[in-house]
């Protein structure tokens, strides 16, 4: 197998989906939509949004589930979703009482109304430290990054600088190809 | 009255302590919550009968108010108008039973209350930790006005006002007000307020929660002021009658009571009040123009007003029934409070289960049919229909069931098994069966108690502090 670094698979920044902070919740999904359209390389599509501030520094992130999650957050309800897990609840008792306070939220509508105007730097992630990774790192290092961490993406430094994404589809693909390889020689 | 003083410093800073993680401060919340002067100004006083062996230890602490039973050792901590009943502890040579474990109790146990600070709070019944049987354990933990620690050894813990923690080894918890747990064991939790919970792993779940805006009126509790609420000013307007109680020496009881049962030297019994045989009414009870039937019973901080209890009924710790009809063999739960009015007159039929920390308060009349079980927040029919249900359709849940502000999951015949299971228990353990000279309980063996008073330092830099005192056989 090809000893592979992580910028030999990383999406540089120049072709990931990016928004200014200060952009709503719509502008940073509608950027979403464009970079998907416009990166052809491989099947896998982009999932997330970088925030830049005006310096073109990496300063948040907005993934397909945090944007779920904003829709959650509109549901005044939540917070007692959420907490009803603590009490030893199973998965099945917290649907059951989802679909009892569902009836009580706001139609869905109204909530992608509300939450389409709001800005996406109150609701992005900072990245944590297990979310960065060096462009030099070796595959396998990045592997146990990723299942250690699970996340779907990374962010690639060099220097001080953010210069990629290491996406968890495209370390996939890779491992993937080269077992389908090695198995075809054989 | 210096010592005093660092005492509370002392207990605070080790309550704050064991409640970093929850980044919680309980000293705004009582550090001025009982004026020192009220804390100086009480006898405490103990009980002694034949029936119960007899180990009190006091130590570096403050007993104001507070009434003691059984063996209990108290070190460097402040009890305010607290009961600290061990008439239920176990024995030398009981066996305890704990899932397929007989595990046998090798000495009395004893209650042992450490660096704690105990307001208007009942601790009772004896301590189901099988970890922990020969030490019911309270340390490191501050209980605000009218909480049960009801066999539940506490450590590190904050108890707000008319909170419950029953059969429960609490570790680093923060119980919010009117909460009532039952959970065997919780550690590092913060219990929002009016939170009912009872859960026995791999066989059900309960939990309601409070409406807490509603639940506010009825009790609410934050820093600089005192419990506030209609709980409170309900009690409040009741308080006279118990300082004439506990200002007299002799105290004859008001009404006929038979020979089968008791009522309290320290109870609040008001006319035109009946008291049938094998009935027990505990000390801080209030009853005031009431029938009590055969075998029932009104525990610590109960009031009974303008209520006809028809027999074998339960009115557990805390519980407050007015203007109300109970037919037979009624529990009403923990610090329940279920008020009708002259006028629209609240009545429970028989064999029903009022949940602990339940709430009927109404203005029309209301009738709960026989054999029901309610919970949570009620004010008129189109509650009592949500939260309420038969026992008979509450056996048959085997499914997670979400209604209103409650959820269940597990067994339902489990749930209401346990629930009868206790309430026979309690009725038993009280007396309430007594015949001749079998089933002898609370009812008959406290009949003949005596009580002593014991009091602190009057003045200077121990004042309000109790000197060492070992009172045994």
């Amino acid at each position: 197998m090809k000893k592979y670094l992580v910028k030999d698979l990383m999406v540089p920044l120049s072709e990931y989906a990016t928004v200014s902070e200060g952009a709503t919740l719509l502008e940073t999904l509608l950027a979403l939509e464009k970079a998907q359209e416009e990166f052809q390389h491989t099947r896998y599509s982009h999932r997330s949004v970088l925030i830049l501030d005006k310096n073109k520094h990496v300063i948040g992130k907005l993934s397909q589930l945090d944007f779920l999650r904003v829709l959650e957050q509109e549901n005044e309800h939540i917070e007692q979703i959420n907490s009803i897990s603590k009490f030893g609840f199973s998965p099945k008792a917290i649907i059951a009482f989802q679909e009892n306070h569902r009836t009580q939220s706001a139609p869905i509508e109204k909530t992608l109304l509300t939450a389409a105007k709001l800005k996406v730097e109150d609701f992005m992630r900072s990245p944590s430290e297990a979310e960065y990774i060096k462009e030099s790192t070796s595959l396998d290092i990045a592997i146990h990054q990723f299942t250690t961490g699970l996340h779907l993406g990374l962010l690639v430094t060099k220097g001080k600088d953010i210069t990629g994404v290491l996406r968890l589809s495209d370390v996939f693909a890779a491992v993937f190809h080269a077992m389908k390889d090695s198995d075809l020689k054989e | 009255m210096k010592e005093l003083e660092g005492l509370l410093d002392r207990i605070i800073q080790r309550v704050n302590i064991n409640l970093r993680e929850l980044e919680f401060d309980v000293n705004p919340l009582v550090q001025n919550l009982i004026p020192p002067n009220q804390m100086t100004k009480f006898y405490a006083f103990y009980g002694i009968t034949p029936h119960h062996p007899l180990n009190l230890q006091f130590k570096h602490s403050n007993l104001a108010g507070s009434y003691f039973l059984g063996k209990c050792r108290v070190t460097n901590s402040l009890l305010y108008k607290s009961d600290i009943r061990g008439d239920e502890l176990k024995k030398k040579g009981d066996l305890f039973q704990y899932h397929n474990f007989e595990i046998p109790v090798n000495r009395d146990e004893e209650i042992e209350i450490d660096d704690s600070f105990l307001i208007k709070t009942l601790v009772h019944n004896f301590s189901h930790d099988p970890e922990t049987l020969e030490k019911f354990f309270i340390r490191d933990t501050i209980s605000i006005h009218y909480a049960n620690i009801h066999g539940s050894p506490t450590d590190g813990s904050f108890l707000g006002p008319f909170s419950t923690v029953d059969l429960t080894t609490t570790r680093d918890c923060l119980i919010g007000a009117f909460s009532y747990i039952q959970t065997g064991e919780i550690s590092h939790m913060n219990i929002k307020p009016g939170t009912v919970w009872i859960r026995y792993p791999e066989e059900f779940n309960f939990l309601y929660r409070y409406p807490v805006d509603r639940l506010n009126n009825y009790i609410y509790f934050a820093a600089g002021t005192p419990p506030q609420g209609i709980f409170i000013d309900f009690v409040e307007d009741r308080k006279e009658a118990f300082q004439r109680i506990f200002s007299t020496v002799d105290v004859e009881p008001s009404v006929s009571v038979p020979d089968s049962a008791s009522l309290d030297r320290y109870s609040v019994v008001k006319p035109k009040t009946h008291i049938s045989a094998n009935v027990l009414v505990a000390q801080r009870a209030y009853i005031q123009n009431s029938w009590l039937g055969k075998g029932a019973n009104a525990q610590e901080n109960c009031y009974i007003i303008n209520s006809r209890l028809e027999g074998f009924d339960i009115t557990a710790h805390g519980a407050k029934i007015i203007e109300a009809d109970l037919g037979k063999n009624v529990f009403v739960g923990f610090n329940s409070f279920l008020r009708g009015r002259p006028e629209s007159r609240l009545t429970i039929g028989q064999d029903s289960i009022i949940m602990p920390h339940t709430i009927i308060d109404i203005r029309k009349s209301l009738t709960i049919p026989d054999s029901h079980i309610v919970w949570g927040l009620v004010t008129n029919q189109q509650d009592l229909e949500e939260n309420s249900m038969s026992l008979e359709a509450f056996s048959k849940i085997d499914a997670p069931l979400s209604r209103g502000n409650m959820t269940f999951e597990g067994n339902g015949l489990s749930f209401v098994a346990s629930f009868k299971e206790r309430i026979q228990h309690i009725l038993e353990e009280n007396g309430a069966f007594f015949n001749e000279n079998s089933n002898e309980g609370h009812a008959q063996k406290n009949q003949n108690i005596s009580f002593n008073t014991i009091q602190p330092y009057p003045k200077g830099d121990k004042k309000g502090l109790y000197p060492t005192i070992s009172i045994q056989p």
